[in-house]
Order: structure tokens, then C-alpha cells, then sequence
């Protein structure tokens, strides 16, 4: 591909090859600038792109936000808890309680509630226990810290419910501030072996917003219809509320730090451009119309904004994932999905970079500039 | 003569300056927005976190066990410690006061309750609570502590006459009793026939979501005189602004050597100021809610800290942009440098030239960038966290203005350095020659 009126040597590719090479410290700075605005770009946006499920994930330390009873009538069928975490999927967490009040050996009614130690750990990750029970051991017991003191013997609870006594090895204390510090907690199987009572209660972790939860509260209530599904008010609210100010708040940061980037990038390039003004005179004086000489400048800038676009989806792509694991402690991976959008900001500014310049360069006679005038 | 290089510079090289002004200036207004933002977030995070509910619970220390199943209270209705209502007012007086944002106070009632004078008798429990109580100064109560409660009609007020009290009802009760907004209804205090009966009115309705659906609500000074009990309560909820607990929080103050028991006391952990409050009330039992504490500081944490970093990355791209701005601000102007040494100039001159010009506008840039960073991040947390009231007010910090200035100082010389010193090393001669 020669150039009508150069010489045949100088194909259009060998004069950008030229131009970048020759101008080495110019070509750099401005890659360097194309690379951080693709950089930045690629970096705001994957972590955008991550942030509402981040943030629910973060909401999930929160505990329950359904409750799912059973009627006063009939405990919860054996397989409620599996019809539950079905419907709700493998990402929810639930489990499933038992209640009965019996009375202490100080004579002291007390709340004793049967539950799955492991479910509930994970549910319900603001207890504060010293020492979980081994999930082998039957009789174990957590002893909530107000109801310590109604007992006399921490180590061998001995509890009695209607006429019915057992006698339960207490590992440890439980301190939630709560409901949960007036109780006792033990496995449900021992517990329904000692009460014949079943589990009447199921709360549920459900991630996501509040559209996820009444979708997933619809659906447990037509495949259960016997059972009152009951959201947890604030916490439903306030998570959905927090999620979308985050998100605006982010949303303003990534425009904000994106057009800084931007207008700072387009300034140094199109100074760049501006500066070859002796390029550009000669170029016209040796014939070349202006339409060739600004795809040539165009050329130019498009090849520094790709280069830039390759180098910044990297490095913005690791900064993301080093925010995100340094931040939420899960990584974020690179998001290809992001490319097409930082590679348009990147062309869109090249372009302008390249194109801002063209009215000042156009009323310019070759002749006065080559004199130095 | 400096000066006049200086300001003839500034007058003639308007398009050039134009650049690298607008290249601080759009750096320093981004990084103060960033900053201003992330320095408050955490006051606006807690707020919007307050939906959660009270984080600190107090109780009488000598109470008995709450029996309570899916919201039924089956504790014994005599016995049981109370709380004075008059030693509330000393929860102001602790170190961390001010920070004590919301006092709720209640007192369970157990009581009769019928639609009509002569009906059947349900048995029902009532809450005295504080609706819109002045807590000296701070209106406060229970709906301000619950804001998830919806209601419809007015919270009850206090009534002169005792025979015809103010309440509220829950939703499911007043169903089940057919109960409107404006009706009257029979209670008495117990289930047996003899007992004094009185009516009372039906102000609103209220919707919780929780067991407070099948509760009435009264006005803590009708509570108390229903039971007889005066200035008792039972429990009390407090919101306050506390800072993230951390593995310095959780140690027992008690355990710990004079000055680093004063640096823990003086820390707004929700353990430190639950201490507190055993201190200043007798007989009280304060503890943190761990479910709202634990996790709100969780979350806190993880958005400010998003907050920071975003700032970080907008702090770097902006110092990557100025000073990339500067070099070629200098790259430009080759030819003068070739002109001053030919005619000259010193190096050191010359540099402090071409310093004190980026120095003028990073001052010059910053402090309007500043402004401007100042106003869009009020007009952003205005827009965002709208509602929630004062929080339109204009987020100034003084402290970010020598900051931010400093680092567009800082970023402007770094990125001049590399060229001004290229340009020097450079001969005049070969300079003046190549831009003839």
C-alpha cells in the first residue's frame, strides 16, 4: 500500500513503524497514559460488575432473613428441611429448631432448643461460642450465658421435662446478647429422643436482595402451604437499602475517576499530536492531502490505544483482583465481558486525541510553519 | 526578572497551562470527591445500618430467664427484677454519651383483654414503650429504634385520665379482636371476673413482622400504673454509634494493666460503652447484640474499605495523569530551555523556573479542584443517601485542603522532574537547531 505522491518505499505501516520508534519517549508516555485509562477502567469496572453479590455475601453474616414455622397443630414434616434447602438452592443455608421448656436442677424453667450444631454455626456466625461440640458426641450441650446460671453443674446439666430426665455434658458457653443467651442448646436427635418433640422452626439464609427473597418466599409457600413463611423485616429492607447506595456511591466513583482519567489522557495526546506540527507541514508540503495526514495521526493514536487496551485489561484486571481479595477476601477474576467497554473508551479518546487538534492544524500554511513562523 | 518569566509565562501560554491546569484540576477535584466521601461514609453506612435495630441491650442483672418460644413469653408474671426509669437519664453522663443515639425502654404487661364490655376475656401482652420522648434533648423510643414497624393511625400519648388510655395495637390482635383506629376496647387485669376494668382507645395500627403483631402498645407511664410498678422497667434497647469491634476490643478491661485499660475505655467499642453502662446504672446487665454489632461492624468495614481503596486507585490514575500532563507541558517548551541557556541561564535557574511555574499551578488548580471535589461530594451523598435527613449539608473538611494541595504539589514537580532534566541535559544548540 504506497502512498500517491511518496516515494514507493514509504508504505503508510512503515511511517507509523517510524514514527513510533523514532519518537520513543513520546510513544511511551503516551502508552503509559492509554494503559492507565484502560487500566482504571478495567479495574472499576470488574469490581462494579462484582459488587452487588460481594456485598450480599457480606449481608449474609447477618444470619436468617426467613423463618419458615410450623402450624401450633402438627411439628414440621420429616422432610421439610430438604424440601426447603431444595427450593432455595445449595447457596442458601438453613437450619432446622426444636423448642420444649423444661426446668433445670435449680428448679428454673428454661427454654432447651434441639438443632444441628454444625447448620447453625455456619447460619448464625455472630455467636460467640469458646468451644463448639464434636458432632459425634449425642449429649452434648451449649449453654447460653444467662441460662449457665440457672444451672448447677455446667459440666452435667441434668434438666427435666415433664417427669422426663436427661443429663447433658456442657461444653461451652454461647454470648449473643440476644434470646439465644437464656437458652439451651443441644443435638436434635437427642432431644427428640428425650422430648418426643420435632423441629417446628426453619430459618433460612437466602442471599441476595429483596426481590430474590419474595421470589424465594413465594415459592416456599406454594410447595408448602401448611407452613407460615415469614420474612425478617429489617434485615430484607436494610440489606436491599445499603446494597443500592453502595452501588450508586460506586457507580458515581467509577464516573468520576473515568472522566478524570479521560480528559487528563486526551490533554497529554492531544499536546502530542499539537506538538508535530513540523510532521504535519512537511507531510502537507510534500503533497499529502489533509484527509490522509489525520488517518495517518489517527493511525496512530488507534495503535496506542489497542496496545494500551492489551496492557491496561492486565493490569487493571490484577489490581481489581488484588482490591477485591484484600477488601472482601474473595478474588474477583477478570471479567472479558468489560473488554468491548474499556476498548471503546480507550479508541473513543484516542480518536478525539487525535482528531481535537485537526482545526488548529488545518488553517496552518505548510510554508510559514517550515520557515518558523 | 524571575517574576516577570514567571507571570509572562502564565499570560501567553494560556492554552498550555489551560492543559495541564485542567489535568490537576480534574485530578484534585476526583481525589478530594474520593476522599471526602470515604472520611464520612462510615456515619452514613451507620445510619442507613440503623434499620437494624438496637446494638446494646440492657437488663436487671438479678432478672430471671426469659422463657420465651416463638415470641410467647411463658416467664413466670410475678417476680423479676426491674431497671429504674429515672436512671436512664444517667446513660448521657457516660464517657461515650454522645454517641448514644436512640433510648428505647420497655415493661411487658400481661393483661385482659375484650371488644366489648361484657364479652369474653382474651388474654393479651402489652408493651409500655417511649414513642416520641424527649431524652434530654435527643427525641427518641421505640419507633425510632424499630423503623421497620409501619403503622397506621398515631402512636398513643399520654392521657390524664386512666380510664381512658391511648394504645396501639398490633395487626394480627386487632384482627383477631376486629379492632379499627378509633375504636374503644375493654381491658382489664386479669382473667378473673372482679378485677377493675377500664377501656381504652385505639390510636393505631401497627405492622412489625414479628411477635409484636399480636401485642398492644402503651405508653410506658400507662404500663406503670397498670401494673402498679412506678418508674420500673424491664428492659432497654440502645443504638449507638460504635466503632468495629477488633481483637483489642475483646479483651476483659479488667485484665488489663491502668493505661491500657483508659485506651480501651475511651475506644467507642460496643463492649466499652456496654461497660460503661454497667458502671453508671446499678444493678444493670449491658451487652452488645452480637447479631446487629458483629455484623453491621462487618459490613462497615468492608465499604469503607472499598471506599478507601477506590480512593487510592482514583488518587493513582489522577497522579499518573497530572504528571503525564506535566512532562508534556515541558516536553513542549524545549525550545525556550535552548533560548534561556543560549542567552545564558543557569541550569538551577532554569529548573526553578520551570518549578515554581508547576508549583503555581498545582496551588492555583488544587485548591480550586479541592472546591470543586468538596461540592460534588456533598451533591453525591446528597443524592445517594437522600432521606435520611441532614445529610445535605456541604462536606468541607478542612483538613483535605493542605493535603490535597500537597499531593498535586507532590505529583506535579514529580512529573516535571524526568523532563525538565532531559530538556537540560540536552544541548541548546541541537535543541534551538531541531525547532527552528
Amino acid at each position: 500500500m504506497t502512498k500517491p505522491g511518496l516515494s514507493g518505499k514509504l508504505s503508510l505501516f512503515g511511517m507509523l513503524r517510524r514514527s513510533l520508534i523514532h519518537r520513543r519517549a513520546r510513544s511511551i508516555s503516551a502508552l503509559i497514559a492509554m494503559t492507565v485509562s484502560a487500566g482504571v477502567a478495567t479495574a472499576l469496572l470488574t469490581l462494579y460488575a462484582d459488587l452487588d453479590a460481594k456485598l450480599h455475601k457480606e449481608f449474609r453474616s447477618f444470619g436468617a432473613n426467613i423463618v419458615i414455622t410450623a402450624p401450633a397443630s402438627a411439628p414440621l414434616r420429616p422432610d421439610a428441611l430438604a424440601r426447603v434447602q431444595d427450593i432455595a438452592g445449595k447457596d442458601a443455608l438453613a437450619a432446622q429448631f426444636a423448642y420444649a421448656v423444661a426446668t433445670t436442677d435449680t428448679g428454673t424453667p428454661v427454654v432447651v432448643a434441639g438443632t444441628d450444631f454444625a447448620a447453625v454455626k455456619r447460619l448464625d456466625s455472630w455467636w460467640q461460642v469458646d468451644s463448639w461440640p464434636e458432632p459425634s458426641t449425642a449429649d452434648a450441650a451449649l449453654l447460653g450465658q444467662r441460662a449457665a446460671q440457672f444451672v448447677g453443674n455446667e459440666k452435667a446439666v441434668a434438666l427435666n421435662f415433664a417427669g422426663h430426665l436427661i443429663t447433658l455434658h456442657g461444653v461451652g458457653r454461647i454470648k449473643t446478647g440476644g434470646e439465644e443467651d437464656s437458652r439451651i442448646y443441644m443435638p436434635l436427635a437427642a432431644f427428640t429422643a428425650w422430648t418426643g418433640v420435632g423441629p417446628s422452626v426453619i430459618e433460612l439464609q437466602m442471599p441476595g436482595g429483596a426481590a430474590t427473597v419474595e421470589a424465594t418466599m413465594a415459592r416456599l409457600r406454594q410447595t408448602l402451604p401448611e407452613m407460615q413463611v415469614q420474612p425478617v423485616r429489617q434485615l430484607v429492607e436494610g440489606e436491599s437499602k445499603i446494597v443500592d447506595r453502595t452501588h450508586a456511591l460506586m457507580y458515581g466513583a467509577v464516573l468520576l475517576i473515568a472522566l478524570t482519567v479521560a480528559v487528563s489522557v486526551l490533554a497529554t495526546l492531544s499536546a502530542s499530536v499539537l506538538e508535530r506540527r513540523r510532521d504535519f507541514a512537511l507531510m502537507k508540503a510534500l503533497g499529502g492531502s489533509q484527509m490522509q495526514l489525520m488517518g495517518m495521526f489517527l493511525l496512530e493514536a488507534l495503535t496506542l490505544a489497542l496496545a494500551g487496551v492489551a496492557a491496561g485489561f492486565v493490569v487493571g484486571s490484577a489490581a481489581a483482583w488484588a482490591i477485591s481479595e484484600g477488601n472482601f477476601h474473595t478474588a474477583a477474576l477478570p471479567h472479558l465481558s468489560v473488554l468491548p467497554l474499556v476498548f471503546l473508551l480507550n479508541v473513543t479518546i484516542a480518536a478525539m486525541a487525535a482528531l481535537f487538534p485537526a482545526r488548529v492544524l488545518r488553517g496552518l500554511q505548510p510554508a510559514a510553519l517550515l520557515k518558523g513562523e | 526578572m524571575f517574576f516577570r518569566l514567571l507571570m509572562e509565562s502564565f499570560r501567553r501560554q494560556r492554552r498550555r497551562k489551560m492543559l495541564a491546569g485542567i489535568a490537576i484540576l480534574l485530578g484534585t477535584t476526583a481525589v478530594t470527591a474520593m476522599l471526602a466521601l470515604a472520611t464520612t461514609i462510615g456515619d452514613r453506612i451507620h445510619k442507613e445500618l440503623a434499620v437494624y435495630g438496637a446494638n446494646i441491650v440492657i437488663y436487671p442483672k438479678a432478672d430471671l430467664l426469659d422463657v420465651k418460644v416463638g415470641g410467647v413469653d411463658v416467664k413466670p408474671a410475678s417476680g423479676g427484677a426491674y431497671l429504674k426509669e429515672s436512671d436512664l437519664a444517667k446513660l448521657k453522663t457516660i464517657f461515650w454519651g454522645n454517641n448514644i443515639t436512640g433510648v428505647s425502654p420497655e415493661l411487658p404487661v400481661q393483661m385482659s383483654v375484650a371488644r366489648h364490655a361484657g364479652d369474653p376475656l382474651v388474654a393479651a401482652s402489652a408493651v409500655g414503650y417511649w414513642f416520641d420522648h424527649d431524652f434530654s434533648g435527643l427525641k427518641t423510643g421505640a419507633p425510632a429504634l424499630h423503623p421497620w414497624w409501619r403503622l397506621q393511625g398515631s402512636w398513643p400519648t399520654a392521657q390524664n385520665d386512666p380510664g381512658h388510655r391511648n394504645v396501639v395495637v398490633g395487626a394480627n390482635l386487632a384482627k383477631k379482636l376486629s379492632l379499627n383506629v378509633g375504636d374503644n376496647f375493654t381491658v382489664q387485669q386479669t382473667q378473673t371476673a372482679g378485677s377493675a376494668q377500664s377501656s381504652a382507645v385505639v390510636t393505631g395500627i401497627v405492622t412489625t413482622g414479628n411477635e409484636t403483631d399480636n401485642e398492644i402498645l402503651m405508653t410506658l407511664r400507662d404500663a406503670q400504673t397498670f401494673t402498679g410498678a412506678n418508674d420500673a422497667v424491664r428492659r432497654v434497647e440502645v443504638s449507638a454509634r460504635t466503632k468495629p469491634e477488633d481483637a483489642f476490643a475483646r479483651v476483659d478491661p479488667d485484665s488489663l494493666p491502668p493505661k491500657q485499660r483508659e485506651i480501651w475505655y475511651c475506644r467507642p467499642y460496643a463492649n466499652s460503652i456496654a461497660y460503661q453502662i454497667r458502671e453508671a446504672i446499678p444493678g444493670a446487665q449491658a451487652e452488645q447484640v452480637r447479631r446487629v454489632e458483629q455484623s453491621e461492624g462487618n459490613v462497615l468495614k468492608r465499604i469503607s474499605g472499598l471506599m478507601w481503596l477506590i480512593s487510592a486507585a482514583a488518587l493513582l490514575a489522577a497522579g499518573f495523569a497530572v504528571s503525564a500532563a506535566m512532562a508534556t507541558a515541558i516536553l513542549e517548551r524545549r525550545g525556550e530551555i535552548g533560548l534561556m541557556r543560549s542567552l545564558g541561564a543557569s541550569k538551577g535557574a532554569i529548573a526553578l523556573l520551570f518549578y515554581a511555574e508547576a508549583g503555581l499551578l498545582a496551588v492555583l488548580a488544587g485548591t480550586m479542584g479541592y472546591l470543586l471535589g468538596s461540592g460534588l461530594a456533598a451533591w453525591l451523598g446528597a443524592r445517594i443517601f437522600a432521606g435520611d435527613g441532614g445529610t445535605a449539608e456541604a462536606i468541607l473538611i478542612p483538613v483535605l485542603l493542605p493535603v490535597v494541595v500537597a499531593l498535586a504539589l507532590i505529583v506535579a514537580i514529580a512529573g516535571s522532574t524526568p523532563s525538565i532534566r532531559t530538556a537540560l541535559r540536552m544541548d541548546p544548540s541541537a535543541i534551538l537547531r531541531a525547532d527552528a
